[in-house]
């Protein structure tokens, strides 16, 4: 598949001679907005995290999901899977190693997903700033839905963080996950930078964007160009190439 | 020679020319020999006095000398003193014989001080990565590689200035660079 078909990004545009106005793609309809009110209330009541504990965070999950803080009665309970977890709990520092493994599992979770990262590692690198070997700024490389800072957040913190991401999800706020859709050319970009131009995941996000309907201006680009050439044994649908608009083109 | 060195250990300081030791504490030895005697003395360590344990290979970088220095912990269940043997070797090219033949462990070891210090080890099974496979830079535990300038250059950094913390700075405080 090294020849990109062209295909038009904006396809699902209605037909301006019969429409009468430009759909927003965010908009719903009423009984849309009440089905997806109750779906985000029952989601946020049944929570299962993936709990990617590389990090030094995990010392404080223990007491946080047994029985001193029970996490249990807020409906959160460690799952054993990527694919039937919900929460994807980054514990602490990443290295770069270890973030391919991150995002091998985040790809693999099923949406509705939510990444939490735990520890000031996450945000700044923490005290593993000076170090060549750990990521600095996770949300560069995934959509992050919260952060906890701390170095470590005691249980009681976590605790806090659960209700205010359990908050989120219920008034339909947590929605980074579909950030990663419309902007998989910008992580990717950002992946890649990391991993080499080769990097390849052998899930096709871009097919998934178009199946949950995410698909965006930023989804492809430059970076996702690179997939075609080495990621074609993964790729189940032509890449895309991005259509400029005419002024942008440069003779 | 020290009253206290096992009898057996001085037999084999005696066979090794050149060689310097210093017991740094009760059942600790620490000995200094030319690089190219560290393989006979490994082996008469092993034969004679069963030192059957390579705990450690560590790799030192010495700017100012221009060397690396290479330090083999070795311990012996039958005598019970560690004994450190430290060697240099010169920077250029970087270069040393490997005791994967008398200890197999030192493989480990070897590919390990190649990949962060860029000594190569000839007759070592692999020089392959090991743990950096995704480094493509110089060895980075050398002190000529500068961390902090890696990470400015490769990582981007995040501005946190929430409302709490401009309180704290407009009365003095705030983060310490």
């Amino acid at each position: 598949m090294t020849t990109a078909t062209t295909i038009p990004i904006k396809s699902d545009d209605p037909n301006t001679e019969f429409a009468c106005r430009t759909i927003d793609k965010k908009e719903r309809s009423l009984l849309r907005i009440v089905i997806d009110r109750v779906a985000d209330r029952c989601r946020s009541r049944s929570l299962f995290i993936l709990h990617y504990c590389t990090g030094c965070g995990a010392i404080e999950l223990p007491p946080t999901i047994t029985s001193r803080f029970d996490a249990e009665r807020l409906g959160i309970q460690p799952m054993v899977t990527p694919r039937q977890a919900d929460i994807l709990l980054i514990t602490g520092y990443l290295s770069i190693k270890t973030l391919k493994r991150v995002i091998l599992s985040y790809e693999q979770m099923q949406g509705p997903k939510y990444v939490i990262g735990m520890g000031s590692c996450t945000i700044n690198g923490g005290m593993y700033w000076h170090s060549y070997a750990t990521i600095k700024r996770l949300l560069e490389y995934l959509p992050v839905d919260m952060y906890m800072a701390g170095c470590m957040p005691r249980p009681e913190a976590i605790l806090q963080g659960f209700l205010q991401l359990i908050d989120n999800i219920d008034k339909g706020r947590a929605n980074t996950w579909e950030d990663y859709y419309r902007n998989y050319d910008y992580y990717l970009g950002n992946q890649q930078a990391l991993f080499g131009p080769d990097w390849h995941t052998p899930t096709d996000v871009i097919a998934e964007a178009r199946h949950y309907n995410l698909f965006d201006d930023n989804t492809v680009g430059e970076h996702t160009a690179l997939l075609a050439k080495f990621a074609s044994e993964y790729v189940t649908q032509p890449i895309p190439v991005k259509v400029l608009p005419r002024e942008e083109i440069v003779e | 020679m020290s009253e206290q060195l096992p009898e057996v250990l001085e037999s084999v300081f005696r066979e090794i020319p050149n060689l310097v030791f210093e017991a740094q504490a009760p059942r600790r030895l620490r000995v200094k020999l030319r690089a190219d005697v560290l393989p006979a003395l490994l082996e008469l360590l092993k034969g004679r006095a069963g030192y059957l344990h390579l705990s450690a290979i560590s790799c030192v970088d010495w700017p100012a000398l221009d060397e690396f220095e290479l330090v083999y912990h070795l311990w012996s269940y039958e005598v019970k003193t560690l004994v450190s043997a430290h060697i240099h070797i010169p920077k250029q090219p970087g270069h040393y014989v490997s005791v994967y033949d008398i200890y197999t462990p030192a493989a480990f070891f070897e590919r390990d001080i190649h990949e962060m210090f860029g000594v190569y080890f000839e007759g070592s099974p692999s020089m392959e990565p090991f743990i950096l496979t995704e480094w493509s830079g110089p060895p980075p535990m050398l002190k000529s590689f500068s961390t902090l300038g890696y990470v400015e250059d490769t990582f981007g950094w995040q501005d946190y200035s929430p409302e709490w913390l401009k309180e704290i700075e407009a009365k003095g405080g705030g983060i310490v660079e």
